[in-house]
């Protein structure tokens, strides 16, 4: 293997994207855009109470209707698998039971489903089905719960290093704070949405699946069938951010009603549904205590999380993930606990821990910057380490410093406001904050095919592996991968994705994708090469093209598989992306509305594939991290146990007129022990840290310290400054 | 959503039959407050007489010596409207400032008039909302209500009004003008008269008697077009209603101040003319210190709910802000 000479002509390139043309003339297809015969269409029902249990169902109104076929509810549906323990550990291939109980665990459960001819005719019949409900007394806060009304979810989420309290009395200044972050939605652009069809026993799924394998295994195990009888068909995705990981409820309310009505079904989740059903990023408090000598040294470091699941499904987000890696503290503590309460189940979102987790380990630093009057980027690189302190792993190569340091310089950060609430500009407060930034950088075993077509003197190649493609690029990428490998111009390669029928693949998420699909690409590109130059009695050295080869061999089609795995190293290794955000801010001194002027990303992600796409993916992360920070944010109705923000109207993201100067830039790095081609993950690195050098902005413009996000003109107001600050 | 029957008229009196006929009728205007509405089956029609397309399409000279604004043109349109922007400049500023481009483009005046609140409790329909169901309660009141009235509220409904053009409407001043549902005769309701405050019977929004069909916007001598601000504090930059607005407008002569108009959104079940600091800067100075003076006095009857106190701070600031900036415009 060390022999192959890795090719670069189209990896590396900004190439416009291979799938762009089908995607804006609207010829890429969507799961509910699939023309299937005879389709009829279902619309799920939501329960109306926190807790409690149904007691009574009034199905004739809705039966009644023109075109209606079926009212499902708990009483007739369809018996599916049920979890072994009575909370269901949420991983990406999980079964998804629903409608089997009476039983109401959060607001917006799913309690039915009613399938008609029509869409329209579905969706009125689905407001006519009336319930009635024996209420609970609901739990929807958790804040001041303790040791004993809270648990620990797993032993791999708690981490103790060295003598925490003994660290603390060594420090000469010590930062203890709470940090809250709010319940947030991935609300991709695409609807979650499915369309099931029955064959006998087989199951055909069009669905948005980030892991199509894994949806296979959770549908299968659900309905109690083979796996090899569930065929599931996922080309393009409309976004996912971690919600589209696995086959949720509405996928198995979708095949049931399928097979309850013998006809095909297409069951699309509303946007409403989407706060209720698909999902969400959980709530969080995190408590901080960091200590430090006077020259910056970290001496103590303690991240304690307290979150929330559903009493039905569990699912903690590791908010302590990068306090755990990123600095060498020699003492620490990192826990997680959770209080099982009547929300809707939490589920993996973008950089899941660390995005949250960052908020409040950076900004902590922050602080800490602050009392010891150092520079937040000093402080940083004072901490630095290139041994996983969590672990005594080396990292296979870690960049931060360099982020940092490259950042500041092109960032301007000398020209930083050096004291809080010091810059005017007419009625705006002018801040600086910077942030690091770090996520796991893992490969998953991800195999692919490749068939090679000759006529004549033209080559073209097909790839096939069951990837996705989330709105991400995967068709470039791969294209760009598969045409270096084989010697062709990338038009000579076609990509077909998504499908269960072709080879497994790690699928898109925990950023993992990239490096996955474009290794076990280059593997089967090696494969079939190898293949090839042994069919037609050559030496490999010679380095004939695979057109002469197919024709010394007499082929004029030719196909191989092949697949990658993390290489041996890869385990004495942490492997990981780093980053360093510098934003500036202007927040409005009596209005307390903020605007982000500029902010400048600098990344140290491996190989970059494609700059184009690579930017795309960090450009989405921070817009994304731009909506954390200023907006985005699901309340709780105390008295009903909902959310009250239940439209993209009330739950805020982004508008076009809330960016600004966005700058990326990734250092170049190269990383063998990653993978061979060195590439590492991008996909939720541009989140991680913005909000935290946001917020760390605000602060320097404004003197407030805003421990809650998101950072809203009514926080604003209500917040005092900063009682340090009255030491100027 | 419901089914329901879609009617187009052709004429004032044909809309008005079309209405006289039918048991729950609505007037279509842009439909963007309204489809929304029934999606939510928060209003359930059973017919729908679209108006958008009637005759009320322009901006035309008035006995009054100002402008009458169509009833049906489009928030767009009317924004930007030269007599619009040249005479009432703080009505095309608070317009352009509301929903997005697309929306505007769909929205009417006639049905921005009427916009119903942003509630959570009066679209959710499984929970209490004595405006959309009259006797079950008020959510909010109990609930969460940091959106919600800080002005002119009672114990059955705390919500606001949201509408950016009816409170710059409210700072102008203007008369409504209707028509009745026998036989078409013209009614004109003074604006500070069109939306009411809840009382006991939230589930009316306005004064707006059934059946009535609103056809313009009459707006007196031109007003406030040197010195003038609308103010929007919200969430995000564009396409979120306001946490609280201000709409200022100043006549000045020389280093006095002769008429003022200033009414706040956000706050109240209908737009909220500051009328007692209008009063207070009419022959005042304008600087900083008489400016806090009006928002204190604006403010001093303000009851704010449990999670909504804010609004106070906020909106004191927003109205010496939105004075200022009015008055630096020219000076
Ligand atoms: C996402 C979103 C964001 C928004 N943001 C803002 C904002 O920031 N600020 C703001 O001010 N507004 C905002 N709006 C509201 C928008 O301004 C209103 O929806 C719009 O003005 C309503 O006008 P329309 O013509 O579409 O009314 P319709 O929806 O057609 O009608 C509204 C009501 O008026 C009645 N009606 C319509 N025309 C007449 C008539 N001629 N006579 C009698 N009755 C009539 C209808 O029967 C109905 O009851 C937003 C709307 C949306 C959807």
């Amino acid at each position: 293997m060390n022999k192959i000479q890795e090719p670069k002509a189209a990896i590396g390139q900004a190439i416009d994207r291979v799938e762009g043309r089908l995607k804006v003339t609207g010829r890429a297809k969507y799961a509910s855009e699939f023309p299937v015969e005879g389709v009829v269409y279902a619309q799920g029902l939501n329960s109306t109470v926190a807790k409690g249990r149904i007691t009574r169902i009034d199905t004739a109104e809705a039966e009644r209707q023109p075109g209606v076929m079926k009212v499902i509810t708990h009483q007739n549906a369809l018996k599916l698998a049920t979890p072994d323990e009575k909370l269901l550990k949420l991983d990406t291939k999980a079964i998804a039971p629903v409608l089997q109980s009476p039983e109401i665990h959060w607001y917006g459960e799913f309690v039915g489903v009613v399938v008609a001819e029509t869409f329209e005719q579905a969706q009125h019949a689905a407001r006519l089905v009336k319930f009635e409900y024996e209420k609970d007394e609901h739990r929807t806060e958790y804040k001041d719960a303790g040791e004993d009304d809270s648990y620990a979810p797993s032993e791999d989420m708690q981490h103790r290093r060295g003598d925490v309290e003994a660290g603390m009395a060594k420090a000469d200044a010590r930062v203890e704070v709470t940090y809250r972050t709010p319940v947030e939605h991935h609300h991709p652009m695409e609807l979650h949405a499915v369309i099931a069809e029955w064959d006998g026993e087989k199951l055909k799924v069009y669905m948005p699946a980030q892991m199509v394998n894994d949806a296979t295994i959770g549908i299968s195990d659900t309905f109690q069938i083979p796996k090899e009888n569930v065929h599931v068909i996922s080309p393009f995705l409309g976004g996912g951010f971690g919600s589209k990981l696995q086959a949720q409820e509405h996928v198995m309310l979708g095949a049931m009603a399928a097979k309850m009505v013998d006809r095909p079904v297409q069951l699309t989740v509303t946007r409403q549904q989407m706060f209720t059903n698909t999902g969400l990023r959980q709530e969080n408090f995190q408590r901080m205590q960091l200590g430090a000598t006077r020259d910056g040294k970290l001496t103590a470091l303690v991240h304690d999380t307290l979150s929330h699941t559903s009493t039905e499904k569990e699912y903690q987000e590791p908010c302590g993930a990068a306090s755990k890696m990123l600095y060498q503290a020699p003492n620490a503590r990192i826990t997680h606990r959770l209080v099982p309460i009547n929300l809707p189940y939490p589920w993996a979102m973008r950089a899941p821990g660390e995005a949250t987790g960052a908020y409040a380990l950076e900004c902590a630093l922050d602080e800490l910057a602050w009392k010891l009057n150092m520079d937040p980027v000093e402080l940083r690189i004072i901490n630095d380490t290139q041994v996983d302190p969590s672990n005594d792993k080396p990292f296979s190569s870690r960049l931060l410093n360099e982020c940092l340091r490259i950042g500041a310089k092109r960032f301007g950060w000398d020209e930083r406001p050096k004291e809080p609430r010091s810059r005017r500009e007419g009625n705006w407060l002018v801040g600086y904050g910077v942030s690091s930034a770090s996520r796991a950088a893992p490969l998953q075993k991800s195999a692919a095919k490749i068939i090679l077509e000759r006529d004549g003197d033209n080559l073209q190649a097909t790839v096939q592996t069951d990837a996705t493609d989330i709105g991400t690029g995967s068709y470039t990428i791969i294209a760009q991968t598969a045409a270096d490998y084989l010697g062709l111009p990338v038009e000579r390669v076609a990509v077909e994705l998504g499908n269960s029928d072709f080879p497994t693949s790690a699928g898109s998420g925990g950023s993992w994708g990239a490096a996955s699909f474009t290794n076990g690409v280059r593997s089967a590109c090696l494969n079939i090469t190898d293949t090839l130059v042994t069919l037609a009695g050559h030496d490999s050295t010679q380095g004939d093209d695979l057109v002469t080869l197919m024709k010394k061999a007499d082929l004029t089609r030719h196909e191989a598989e092949g697949s990658a795995s993390p290489t041996e190293e890869f385990d004495d290794y942490s492997v990981y992306s780093f980053g360093a955000n510098f934003a500036e801010v202007w927040v409005d001194a009596d209005t307390g509305m903020s605007r982000l002027k500029r902010i400048l990303s600098v990344g140290s992600a491996g190989t970059i594939l494609n700059p184009k796409t690579a930017y795309s993916q960090v450009l989405g992360g921070l817009v994304m991290g731009l909506g954390m920070t200023f907006m985005e944010q699901s309340k709780v109705e105390p008295n009903h146990g909902n959310f009250i923000t239940r439209s993209l109207s009330d739950y805020h993201v982004p508008v076009n007129l809330d960016l600004a100067d966005i700058q990326v830039v990734f250092l170049p790095e190269e990383d063998k022990i990653a993978n061979p081609m060195g590439v590492k993950g991008i996909g939720e690195l541009g989140i991680v840290g913005v909000a935290s050098a946001l917020a760390n902005a605000v602060f320097n413009a404004t003197g407030k310290r805003m421990r809650d996000l998101p950072i809203t003109p009514e926080k604003l107001i209500a917040t005092e400054l900063e009682p340090g600050l009255a030491r100027k | 959503m419901r089914p329901y029957e879609y009617i187009r008229s052709s004429s004032p009196a044909e809309a008005l039959r079309a209405n006289a006929a039918s048991e729950k009728p609505h007037y279509l205007g842009g439909g963007t407050n309204l489809i929304d509405l029934m999606k939510e089956d928060v209003e359930r029609p059973d017919t729908l007489i679209e108006v958008s397309g009637l005759d009320f399409q322009s901006v035309t000279a008035n006995a009054a010596g100002g402008y009458t604004l169509g009833a049906m043109i489009s928030n767009t349109d009317t924004a930007n409207h030269p007599e619009v922007k040249n005479n009432y400049p703080l009505l095309s500023m608070a317009m352009v400032s509301a929903a997005t481009e697309q929306i505007r483009n769909m929205a009417t005046n006639g049905g921005n008039l009427l916009q119903r609140t942003r509630c959570p409790y009066f679209y959710e329909t499984s929970m209490p909302c004595n405006k959309r169901e009259p006797g079950s309660g008020c959510g909010a009141l109990t609930g969460m209500n940091a959106l919600h009235a800080i002005f002119g509220w009672s114990k059955s409904c705390v919500a606001v009004n949201p509408s950016d053009m009816c409170t710059a409407l409210a700072a102008l001043g203007a008369t409504v003008v209707v028509l009745q549902p026998d036989g078409g005769s013209e009614r004109r309701i003074p604006f500070a008269d069109f939306h009411r405050l809840p009382g006991d019977t939230p589930e009316k929004d306005t004064n707006l008697e059934p059946g009535e069909l609103i056809v313009g916007i009459e707006l007196g001598e031109p007003k406030f077009s040197d010195n003038y601000y609308y103010l929007k504090i919200r969430e995000r930059s564009s396409y979120a209603f306001a946490l609280v607005s201000v709409a200022a407008g100043l006549q000045l002569d020389g280093n006095r101040i002769v008429d003022a108009g200033l009414a706040m959104g956000g706050v109240a079940h209908k737009p909220w003319k500051l009328t007692a600091a209008e009063e207070y800067l009419r022959g005042k100075v304008p600087e900083a210190a008489v400016f806090e003076e009006a928002a204190e006095r604006a403010m001093a009857d303000a009851r704010p709910l449990d999670d909504n106190e804010y609004k106070v701070e906020m909106g004191k600031k927003a109205i010496v802000r939105a004075l200022m900036q009015a008055y630096e415009r020219t000076a």
